[in-house]
């Protein structure tokens, strides 16, 4: 596939990336040589430099050939206008990225489809709702949902005090209480496990279940669910500020913000914040805003390294459950190691959702897990392709990858060996990266 | 440092060269000559040795860093050469491995300076090894795995980088791989056209596709003594001259005029001048020729024209012996083989784009001195250039300049008159061929000191990869980890 993306920031470069390793061709297109120059230096794209909303500067990309164009500058309306103008200029696709949630809105989806607009990607709202996500599910390293919760996957730590430990999959028979148990992360490693595997103290277990069986998973791991109310965020960034959105009035939050424009921004646009002007790393600050009471605590400032630190420290304080935005991919094996609850890349969150449009097969949702490598989709089966053909266990499936469970209907169940996937259903799919290419046949 | 990486490319690339040493025996089983068993055995060997490594380095991994990329490049270079040289020391055609040597990294350098004295004896398998060198080397050994061997990923830029080193990298293609694929079929398809056209004129398909050979990787090994001027045929140097000067001309730019679009060529700087700098000398020379009225009208016009395109693309072909002219035409002569052809062309040497902005940088500092507050930013194609590239540029004619006058001393070691030893060492930095003096278009390399010789050598491959590829592996910084 021919991908022109525009914007070489931290969402564009890290998407050249990814997608060049799936072998896709990518053009890149920015206005600054300098940050081209170095990314051309170590990924095998081709750039230009030029403005998005330049019709000569597109047309050199060989937009009228391309099948995608991601708009992924920091601007909205520059990326609107470039989709708008890519789409004019005979693009087949596009995505571009906004920082408004109203254009999110169904009403306007088909205005903004006749500009040629085709899709839209938020990622501080992906962002903000993996921090939403970690806070109201304070059990889980990680929760994704499926098709409007009728099935759940959750990540979590399993630690010395739960009662599936060192026991093998097979003994535990969860497929009986439709449980089933996709992957399991132990010291960064994913694997894929089969019935002889056990369950080790440290590891994060991925499993799949409905949402009514969600509470005997929690008993299994030996975790108890505790409420939150009193919540703390360092850094008043626009991921912060969604999340406080999303989160809705039923919170107490305070905010801490060493910006003072943006401490009045904040204080102006929510009346039940309680807004602090002051630099998060001074502990007299943190303290005398009382972290020892707080019940979460959720750093986005723009540094990573600050966010892992003061998450840490958040701990050290009995505060029982952490998120840090952590932009650096190398940082992030290392939060997890440091038992920070939530860590939030946006990197990661953009460029799986973007990831979609570039395979061939149906696909309704991807998702990638931030505790390991591995992504999940959910694939739509389709009539007449190769995973409806016979049941799981005679389908010559990938190694890499694992199909968890499935939706059919309003009703949620696990896969085994004998299920066998009809029309219609959506697959929910849990692979390795290296398996990625591999499962487009089976859905297509 | 990932050794097992470094070890497999080379050992895939001495397989590749094995494969091409196939050719050369089809060509002396066609004509039944007793060269056979020698390219057998070099093949052999190169073949045996490439699988053998490949084997033992199956499970290297794929990073390719820039220090992988600089040494597998620099070692490729040099291992092509030393077992590209096989064939000539197996078959006896050149009894010394010195020379044997001299001649094949001569050959992949697309220099093209020879140690024969006796060409047409040699048997036809030997001469189209000879050629095929050239051919092989001259869009790069690098470009040529790139574009055919499906093993490098994201690696394959740093080897690119490294071998084609040229001021600014241009792409036609978003995939390294796809671009380097391109290349080779415009290189393969102008070659084809060539030959063609020299075969219509009265040369033999042999020659023909040896000429072509040695025309578009701006090589200059002939098939014959005489060089062109063996054939007498005013067509076949002019269809020579075409080709030369599309040799030395940006690929990219034949690649967008093959597709029908005129525009990058018509507005493209360095092609202009380019072409300005061949007419020029061209005319000036001419005009020289025409004083002193050596040769008729047409005759003096058609041997500036192809001496300067020959010189000016580094490639080296001869008709008449320029050291016959009037001193001050030799030294105009002299004067050629420090451009090059354009960067991203075959044409080895200093590359028309770094002299352009090399002289308009100067102009702008004379500017500058005038209006010492005005930002006047170097322009090229309508693009301001970088300051790191015009750096870079700055350093490459300090280091080409330096390392051309200290070798002219080292090597007057060897070569006691000092125009002799000028024309060496600038014909061999700049991948040209023919000298001054003791090496001029009429004589050879056959009478310089074996050490001599190796130090030519060494200059070609500094030259061929444009001196930082070599250079830095001098450097201790490149060393410490």
């Amino acid at each position: 596939m021919k991908i022109v993306i525009a914007g070489a920031g931290e969402v564009g470069t890290h998407l050249a990336k990814m997608l060049t390793d799936e072998s896709h061709d990518i053009v890149l297109l920015d206005d600054s040589l300098n940050k081209l120059s170095k990314i051309s230096n170590q990924i095998d794209l081709m750039t230009h430099t030029g403005s998005a909303h330049s019709f000569e500067d597109l047309k050199k990309t060989g937009l009228s050939k391309a099948d995608l164009f991601i708009a992924v500058t920091p601007y909205e309306e520059r990326n609107v206008f470039a989709c708008s103008m890519a789409s004019y200029l005979g693009v087949g696709r596009t995505i571009a990225r906004i920082n408004n949630s109203e254009y999110l809105e169904e009403r306007y989806k088909n205005k903004l489809r006749n500009m040629g607009i085709h899709e839209l990607i938020y990622p501080e709202s992906l962002a903000a709702k993996e921090v939403v996500a970690s806070i109201k599910q304070t059990v889980t390293r990680q929760l994704i949902e499926f098709s409007g919760g009728k099935l759940i996957l959750m990540g979590i730590k399993v630690r010395n005090n739960a009662p599936v430990l060192n026991k093998s999959l097979k003994d535990l028979d969860l497929n009986e209480h439709n449980i089933s148990v996709v992957a399991i992360n132990r010291d960064n490693v994913t694997i894929i496990p089969n019935g002889k595997d056990v369950i080790k103290d440290g590891d994060i277990v991925f499993f799949v279940t409905t949402p009514i069986q969600e509470q005997y998973v929690f008993e299994l791991t030996g975790k108890k669910v505790f409420d939150i109310k009193n919540i703390m965020f360092l850094g008043g960034s626009r991921v912060a500020q969604k999340a406080i959105d999303k989160l809705g009035d039923n919170y107490r939050i305070k905010v801490i913000e060493s910006n003072l424009e943006k401490c009045k921004q904040i204080a102006d646009k929510y009346d039940k914040v309680l807004v602090i002007n002051g630099d998060g790393r001074d502990f007299k600050i943190l303290k005398e805003e009382g972290i020892d009471k707080m019940d979460a605590f959720v750093a986005t400032t723009g540094n990573s390294e600050t966010n892992i630190l003061m998450c840490h420290l958040a701990k050290t304080y009995g505060v029982k459950r952490t998120a840090a935005e952590v932009e650096n991919l190398e940082f992030m094996g290392l939060a997890e190691n440091m038992d920070i609850g939530g860590v939030i890349n946006k990197k990661l969150n953009a460029a799986s959702y973007i990831y979609k449009f570039t395979l061939n097969a149906a696909i309704s949702k991807v998702k990638c897990l931030t505790a390991s490598d591995a992504e999940v989709f959910e694939f739509i089966a389709k009539h007449d392709t190769k995973i409806t053909d016979k049941p799981i266990k005679y389908i010559d499936f990938p190694e890499e990858a694992v199909i968890g469970g499935y939706i059919r209907g309003e009703q949620g169940y696990i896969a085994n060996g004998d299920t066998l996937i009809q029309q219609g259903d959506k697959v929910v799919v849990f692979t390795l990266p290296s398996g990625i290419k591999k499962l487009e046949k089976y859905f297509k | 440092m990932n050794i097992k990486i470094i070890l497999r490319v080379i050992g895939l690339l001495m397989f590749v060269e094995g494969a091409f040493m196939i050719l050369p025996i089809i060509i002396s089983l066609i004509y039944g000559e007793n060269d056979t068993m020698g390219f057998v055995f070099s093949s052999g060997i190169n073949l045996l040795i490439g699988a053998i490594i490949i084997w033992l380095t199956r499970n290297a991994s794929k990073d390719i860093g820039k220090r992988e990329g600089f040494i597998i490049v620099a070692i490729v270079w040099i291992i092509f050469s030393f077992l590209g040289s096989l064939p000539y020391y197996f078959t006896g055609a050149i009894p010394n491995y010195t020379d044997a040597f001299f001649e094949t990294m001569s050959g992949f350098t697309t220099t093209g300076a020879s140690i024969l004295n006796d060409i047409e004896a040699l048997p036809h398998g030997i001469l189209f090894w000879r050629s095929l060198t050239h051919w092989l080397g001259g869009m790069g050994i690098i470009v040529l795995s790139l574009a055919i061997l499906p093993i490098f990923g994201i690696g394959g830029m740093q080897l690119y980088i490294a071998e084609v080193p040229g001021p600014t990298p241009d792409k036609i293609s978003p995939r390294i791989r796809h671009t380097a694929a391109t290349m080779w079929v415009i290189y393969l398809v102008l070659t084809l056209i060539e030959t063609l056209l020299l075969w219509i004129g009265d040369m033999s398909l042999f020659d023909a596709v040896c000429h072509a050979f040695a025309t578009m990787a701006t090589g200059g090994f002939s098939t014959k003594q005489a060089s062109i001027g063996y054939w007498s045929s005013p067509y076949i140097q002019y269809v020579i001259i075409l080709f030369m000067f599309l040799a030395g001309t940006n690929f990219t730019l034949t690649y967008f005029t093959l597709r029908g679009k005129f525009r990058p060529v018509l507005k493209d700087e360095e092609f202009k001048y380019y072409a300005i700098i061949v007419l020029g000398f061209t005319t000036i020379i001419s005009v020289g020729l025409f004083i002193t009225a050596q040769y008729g009208f047409e005759e003096t016009i058609r041997n500036s024209l192809f001496w300067v395109v020959s010189l000016v693309t580094t490639t080296g072909f001869g008709t008449v012996d320029y050291l016959m002219w009037k001193p001050v035409l030799i030294a105009v002569i002299f004067m050629l083989f420090f451009f090059g052809g354009s960067a991203g062309s075959t044409g080895g040497g200093i590359k028309i784009m770094r002299i352009v902005l090399l002289f308009k940088n100067g102009y702008y500092e004379l500017k500058r001195l005038i209006h010492p507050n005005a930002i006047i930013p170097l322009k090229f194609n309508k693009h301001s250039v970088d300051s790191k590239i015009v750096t870079n540029i700055l350093a490459f004619f300090v280091l080409y300049f330096i390392i051309f006058g200290a070798s002219i001393v080292v090597f007057m070691i060897f070569e006691p008159d000092l125009v002799s030893s000028m024309g060496a060492v600038a014909s061999s930095l700049g991948n040209i061929g023919p000298g001054l003096g003791s090496v001029g278009p009429a004589e050879n390399y056959a009478h310089i000191h074996p050490l001599g010789k190796w130090f030519l050598s060494f200059l070609m491959l500094l030259g061929r990869l444009e001196l930082f590829t070599i250079l830095v592996l001098f450097s201790p910084a490149f060393w410490k980890e």
